[in-house]
C-alpha cells in the first residue's frame, strides 16, 4: 500500500484546531456582535487590516481554519456512510479549502 | 452460518458521547462560516468606510445574528473538546498522566483567556 | 434506585438468542434471575445456563476481568460480564447482547476472526535487528523505559474497544484500537528494534489514519489502556516522520527518519 499523505493534512488540521480553539470564540464575538453593535471603530479595523502583520494574521487564520474544517468535514461524511465516496469528497473539500485560502490571500494582501 | 455484523448510518444518535462527537465534528462547518464573514469584513474595510457601514448593517440581520450566536456555541464546544483531547496526543508516562494532563488543560485555558483579552484590547482600544 | 428495586427478589434479563441452525436473525428472550446484590451479570448468565436454559451459549473464563473472554453489550454499552454488577442496572430489565460490530456465531458468542487476522500484521513480539547472544545476558530495562509502554501492555484483547468504535463499525478494514495500541506497546519498548516494520503497516490509511478520535474506545476499556491516546501518538509520530522524509537524503537519517 502506498505511503499515506494524511500526515500533511493532519498537521494543517492540528494547527487549525489549536488556532481556532484559542481565537475563534473571541473573533466570533468581535465579528458577530461587537462590529454590528457599533463597538469597533472603522479606522481601527482599517489600521489592523492594512498593517502587514494584520494582513498576515488574517490570511493565516483563514488558511488554517479552512483546512481544519475541510479535514473534519470529509472525515465526518465518511463516517455517516459515504465512505465509498471518500476520494471525491476529499478532493472537493480540499479544493474548497484551497479556494477559500486563495480568496483570503487576495483579500488580505490587496 | 454466522449472523453478519450490523452497521448503521445513524450510529451517532445511539448515545450521548456519540452525539457530542458528531456536534464536535459539525463545529468545523460553523468555524469555516465565521471565517468567511471575517474575510468579508476585511474586504469591506479595504473598500472604504461606506462599504464597511453596509457590511456592518448586513451583520445586523437576524439571520447572521443567529448564525453567529450558534457559531459561538460551536466554537466553545470545539475549544473545550480540543483542550480535553490535547493531553492524549502527547506521550505521557504510565502513572504520571493525570497531573500533567490537568496542568496542560489549565495552561490552555490561561492562554485562551490571555489571547481573548489581547484581541479585545487591540480591537476596542 | 428505589428500595423496592434493590430488594426485589428477581431482576429481568432480555438476552439475545441466536441458533444459526434454526434462526434467521437474533431474537430476545426474557428471563428472571435472582436479584443478588453481590452478583455480576456473568453470575446471572451462569444461573440461567445451570437452572433455566442449558442451551444458552456465551464465553467466559477467569470471571475476574483479566482473560478478556466475556465481552458483551449491556443496555447498548460494551462491558465485561464479570465486571458488571446486577445492582448497578436495577430495576432492569437489562438488555444483554453479543459484542457489537462482530458477526454472531451463536447466542452471545461472536466471531473474532477479523481481530485475530489483523493482530499478526503488526508483529506483536519483540523484533530485533541485532539479536543479543545469550552469553551477553538478559535485556536490561529501567523503570522509566518500562513506563513508556506499560500501559499499552495491559490490553487483555477483550474487544470492547472495537464494539465502541464507530469507525470500525462502518469500515471493517480499520485495524482498530486494540491492534494499534499493541503496535505501540512494542514500538515504545526499548528492547524492540522493529519500529520501521510496524510503522510501514500502521501509518497507512486503514490503520492510524482511519481513526477520527471519537475516544469511546478508551472510555470502555476495562484496563485503562487508552488506545485512543496510543493512536493519536502514532499520528504525531507518523507526521514527524513524514516531514523528516522531505529533508534531503543525507539529513534524513540524522533526523531519525524511520522509513
Amino acid at each position: 500500500m502506498r505511503r499515506s499523505s494524511e500526515p500533511f493534512y493532519w498537521s494543517l488540521f492540528s494547527a487549525g484546531g489549536v488556532i481556532t480553539a484559542l481565537l475563534a470564540p473571541v473573533l466570533i464575538i468581535v465579528v458577530g456582535f461587537l462590529v454590528p453593535g457599533n463597538q469597533v471603530a472603522f479606522h481601527r479595523l482599517h489600521e489592523i487590516f492594512t498593517n502587514p502583520v494584520g494582513r498576515l494574521v488574517v490570511f493565516g487564520l483563514a488558511f488554517f481554519t479552512f483546512f481544519f474544517s475541510a479535514h473534519r468535514l470529509r472525515h465526518t461524511l465518511a463516517e455517516v456512510g459515504l465512505k465509498r465516496f471518500a476520494r471525491p469528497i476529499t478532493l472537493a473539500c480540499n479544493l474548497a479549502a484551497l479556494a477559500g485560502t486563495i480568496w483570503a490571500g487576495v483579500v488580505a494582501f490587496t | 452460518m454466522t449472523y453478519p455484523r450490523q452497521t448503521s448510518k445513524t450510529w451517532f444518535m445511539t448515545s450521548w458521547p456519540y452525539r457530542i462527537f458528531m456536534l464536535r465534528e459539525l463545529s468545523g462547518v460553523f468555524l469555516a462560516g465565521y471565517t468567511i464573514l471575517l474575510v468579508l469584513l476585511v474586504a469591506n474595510v479595504h473598500d472604504g468606510a461606506n462599504a464597511f457601514t453596509d457590511f456592518r448593517n448586513t451583520l445586523r440581520s437576524p439571520a447572521l445574528i443567529v448564525f453567529n450566536a450558534v457559531a459561538f456555541l460551536f466554537a466553545l464546544l470545539h475549544t473545550v473538546t480540543w483542550f480535553q483531547a490535547m493531553p492524549k496526543v502527547l506521550p505521557l508516562r504510565y502513572g504520571r498522566e493525570h497531573r500533567l494532563a490537568l496542568a496542560l488543560v489549565g495552561v490552555n485555558y490561561l492562554i485562551l483567556l490571555a489571547l481573548t483579552a489581547v484581541v479585545l484590547v487591540i480591537v476596542l482600544v | 434506585m428505589t428500595v423496592a428495586a434493590t430488594t426485589a427478589p428477581t431482576v429481568t434479563l432480555e438476552v439475545a438468542r441466536y441458533h444459526p441452525e434454526r434462526d434467521e436473525r437474533p431474537t430476545f428472550e426474557r428471563y428472571d434471575v435472582p436479584n443478588r446484590s453481590e452478583w455480576v451479570v456473568l453470575d446471572a448468565l451462569n444461573y440461567l445456563k445451570d437452572h433455566v436454559d442449558g442451551t444458552l451459549s456465551y464465553r467466559w473464563s477467569c470471571r475476574m476481568g483479566i482473560c478478556g473472554s466475556c465481552g458483551i453489550m449491556l443496555n447498548g454499552v460494551p462491558k465485561l460480564a464479570c465486571a458488571a454488577f446486577l445492582r448497578d442496572y436495577l430495576p432492569g430489565p437489562i438488555r444483554v447482547e453479543p459484542l457489537a460490530n462482530f458477526p454472531i456465531e451463536r447466542d452471545l458468542i461472536t466471531a473474532l476472526d477479523d481481530f485475530l487476522e489483523k493482530l499478526p500484521e503488526i508483529k506483536p513480539w519483540i523484533v530485533r535487528s541485532h539479536p543479543q547472544p545469550v552469553e551477553e545476558g538478559e535485556y536490561r530495562q529501567t523503570p522509566e523505559e518500562l513506563a513508556d509502554f506499560k500501559q499499552y501492555s495491559l490490553c487483555i484483547n477483550c474487544m470492547l474497544c472495537y464494539a465502541a468504535c464507530p469507525v470500525y463499525q462502518n469500515d471493517g478494514d480499520f485495524l482498530g484500537p486494540a491492534v494499534l495500541a499493541l503496535a505501540q506497546r512494542y514500538n515504545h519498548d526499548s528492547r524492540d528494534q522493529g519500529q520501521g516494520e510496524r510503522q510501514r503497516r500502521i501509518w497507512l490509511d486503514d490503520a492510524t489514519w482511519d481513526c477520527t478520535f471519537v475516544g469511546e474506545c478508551s472510555v470502555v476499556c476495562p484496563k485503562a489502556v487508552d488506545p485512543a491516546g496510543a493512536i493519536q501518538q502514532a499520528k504525531v509520530e507518523s507526521t514527524m516522520n513524514w516531514y523528516r522524509s522531505l529533508l534531503p537524503r543525507f539529513r534524513r537519517k540524522r533526523a531519525g527518519e524511520t522509513m
